[in-house]
């Protein structure tokens, strides 16, 4: 049986990344916000966030992935999202998710593109 | 004259600083910034000043919440000022050594501010006084914009949300039409509902009748067990061919937790549903055409191995006019004629119908032309011919399948003719008297029963004597009123009616005929004739 929701974390290079699995919905997106603010706190500006096992993501998700994107702004930091299921993607792209964060086919080049 | 000029100028070089403190806060996103940078700004236009500052977020509501300060006093002294009434959106009053301010803000919350000298000794002069004015109408000009940029960002959302809706709609419709029997288009449509909707949960269940075929949760794994009249779920289903698929999403999600189902989330289940019931349908309808298309080809191939076992052309036989002619009623038939030469000179002339039609027919009717054919080259008489064949189509026909048979066999030099009926229709034999004999007996339909035995009989062919064998499709030819053709003359009859000059004219005028009975009425039958004519 499928967890609905879980993530793990780790840092690399002051960067964090976090991986998530499951439906990004009110309790994922409340669980992603919570892990980057505990992090973001201790002054980590930049941010990869690991979609490759969550399929599916809906609005109230999204809107906690907007508050992480925009705190990163007006701190001069910035997220990447990697491993976009193509509806995902499609989803970030119509919401204008990419006009403030960035893409990257996988983590490897997530942290690349933070050089 | 000369100070309020000299106050007003002092007054504008403030303004300027505020102005442009106030343009760098139009990115602020909480009242909590927004206080704690125009409090920087305050610094710089009213030096040696602190402000604390609390908001009401209800005008019903007494309680003020601190956002800059740690003094208990703030809400006692804001309390005690917002008592004095007032229609004013802005009351300002000194209160001891401190200025408190009321400003109502334009979502109706309230902010409050206490302005101190740092120096308790000093006061606020008439251009400290003004500044604060100002100050707290600039605050509130900046709070309005903040809301503003909010609810603007908010629409933003809301209207990028819905162009994803609409997206989602198409996208889906397409992607469930993709006929790939490995994927299911209603457990994709869940998936997106659920998602578009922000519904927490949502099921799908396929029932026919009272079984329960199928049962999708997402996310999966997950136990939906709610009462049928729960008010925060929607539903949308559809029947096809008895199997009904239901959809339910439950506990639309917010960021305050969960509320009520639009009519537009009603909507776009409903639209989802639509696009799953024409996907499945598609795809019935998609298999059936294939299906189809793959017995057609199955038709097509036994049509041509059929073609192969149908004389092309019947032999000429020295003394005799032949002729012959067979039209499946459907692309592969299961009647069979032929006229086999055998060894020694005599003539093998077959007639035989399968029961059905279709290729189980035609292939049965292949098999008797092999093994006729091997069992014509043996020594057999004619009786113990038939008898193996019985035997060996007993073997290979299918329960439900038999094939009645005449065969004859033709010396033709004697005109000597022995035959076997093994229950098929009885040939015709029209003398120079014009008198008709038939030729009926046999046995029973070669492949009912595996020891049938088979009589036969003879006679000799004068010249002038015809012969006509057939199937049952030529008398049992109907019109669309379902009548017969042999209602209107018996075939013997016609038989003994017609003596054109060719065996080819006798048969080329008898589908003639019939064609003029049935008209535009579907062939029921296979129509096959064998004429022989002993010139």
């Amino acid at each position: 049986m499928d967890l609905p929701f879980s993530l793990t974390s780790e840092l690399r290079d002051s960067r964090l990344i976090i991986a998530t699995s499951g439906y990004v919905n009110n309790i994922g997106g409340e669980a992603i916000a919570t892990e980057f603010n505990r992090h973001f706190e201790s002054g980590i500006k930049e941010v990869v966030i690991n979609l490759a096992q969550s399929k599916v993501v809906n609005s109230i998700g999204m809107s906690f992935l907007l508050e992480i994107i925009e705190k990163l702004e007006d701190a001069g930091g910035r997220l990447v999202f990697s491993n976009l299921d193509p509806a995902v993607d499609k989803m970030l792209t119509i919401m204008g998710i990419f006009k403030f964060a960035g893409k990257a086919s996988d983590v490897a080049e997530a942290l690349k593109s933070f050089s | 004259m000369a100070a309020t000029k000299a106050l007003f100028s002092q007054l504008s070089s403030r303004i300027d600083s505020l102005l442009e403190g106030f343009r760098n806060l139009s990115k602020i996103n909480t009242i909590r910034d927004l206080a704690n940078q125009s409090a920087d700004v305050l610094k710089r236009i009213v030096p040696d000043t602190s402000v604390e500052m609390a908001h009401r977020p209800s005008p019903k509501d007494k309680a003020w919440e601190i956002i800059i300060g740690a003094g208990a006093q703030i809400p006692e002294k804001l309390i005690a000022l917002s008592k004095q009434k007032t229609a004013s959106a802005s009351l300002i009053r000194e209160v001891g050594n401190s200025i408190c301010a009321i400003q109502r803000l334009a979502d109706h919350t309230s902010i409050g501010f206490v302005f101190s000298r740092i120096d308790k000794a000093a006061g606020f002069s008439e251009l400290d006084l003004l500044s604060l004015r100002l100050f707290i109408q600039l605050f509130e000009n900046g709070y309005q914009n903040m809301i503003y940029h909010r609810n603007e960002k908010g629409l933003i959302f809301s209207l990028n949300h819905r162009i994803l809706q609409l997206n989602s709609l198409i996208e889906t419709g397409i992607e469930v039409e993709k006929l790939d029997h490995t994927s299911s288009p209603h457990h994709l449509a869940l998936v997106r509902a659920a998602s578009l909707t922000n519904a927490s949960y949502a099921s799908l269940r396929v029932t026919y009748g009272k079984d329960v075929r199928e049962q999708y949760t997402f996310p999966e794994g997950i136990s939906i067990s709610r009462p049928s009249k729960d008010p925060n779920h929607i539903a949308a289903g559809f029947t096809f061919h008895g199997e009904t698929f239901r959809f339910k999403l439950f506990d639309k999600e917010s960021r305050s937790g969960i509320i009520a189902f639009e009519e537009t989330d009603q909507l776009l289940l409903d639209a989802l549903a639509r696009q799953v019931h024409a996907s499945i349908e598609n795809r019935y309808l998609h298999q059936q055409a294939l299906e189809n298309q793959r017995i057609e080809q199955e038709i097509a191939v036994a049509a041509a191995i059929q073609q192969k076992i149908l004389p092309v052309a019947l032999p000429v036989i020295k003394g005799y006019d032949l002729a012959g002619i067979n039209i499946p009623s459907k692309s592969v038939g299961g009647d069979y004629y032929d006229c086999l030469p055998l060894p020694d000179g005599r003539y093998a002339l077959v007639i035989a119908d399968v029961s059905g039609k279709g290729v189980a027919a035609a292939l049965l009717v292949s098999s008797l032309h092999a093994y006729l054919t091997a069992y014509l080259e043996g020594p057999f008489a004619l009786a113990e011919l038939a008898a193996r064949l019985n035997r060996v189509l007993y073997r290979a026909s299918p329960d439900d399948k038999f094939i009645t048979a005449f065969i004859a066999i033709l010396s033709p030099d004697s005109g000597k003719i022995e035959y076997v009926n093994a229950g098929h229709n009885p040939a015709y034999v029209l003398n120079d008297r014009n008198s008709i004999s038939e030729l009926g007996l046999g046995g029973l339909p070669f492949g009912m029963f595996p020891d049938a035995a088979y009589q036969c009989d003879g006679f000799t062919m004068g010249r002038g004597e015809r012969l006509l064998m057939y199937t049952d499709g030529i008398p049992e030819a109907q019109n669309e009123a379902r009548e017969l053709f042999e209602r209107t003359t018996t075939l013997s009859t016609y038989f003994a009616e017609h003596k054109p000059e060719s065996a080819g004219s006798f048969i080329s005028g008898l589908i003639r005929d019939i064609k003029a009975f049935t008209l535009s009425a579907p062939q029921s039958d296979d129509i096959t004739a064998m004429y022989l004519w002993r010139t």
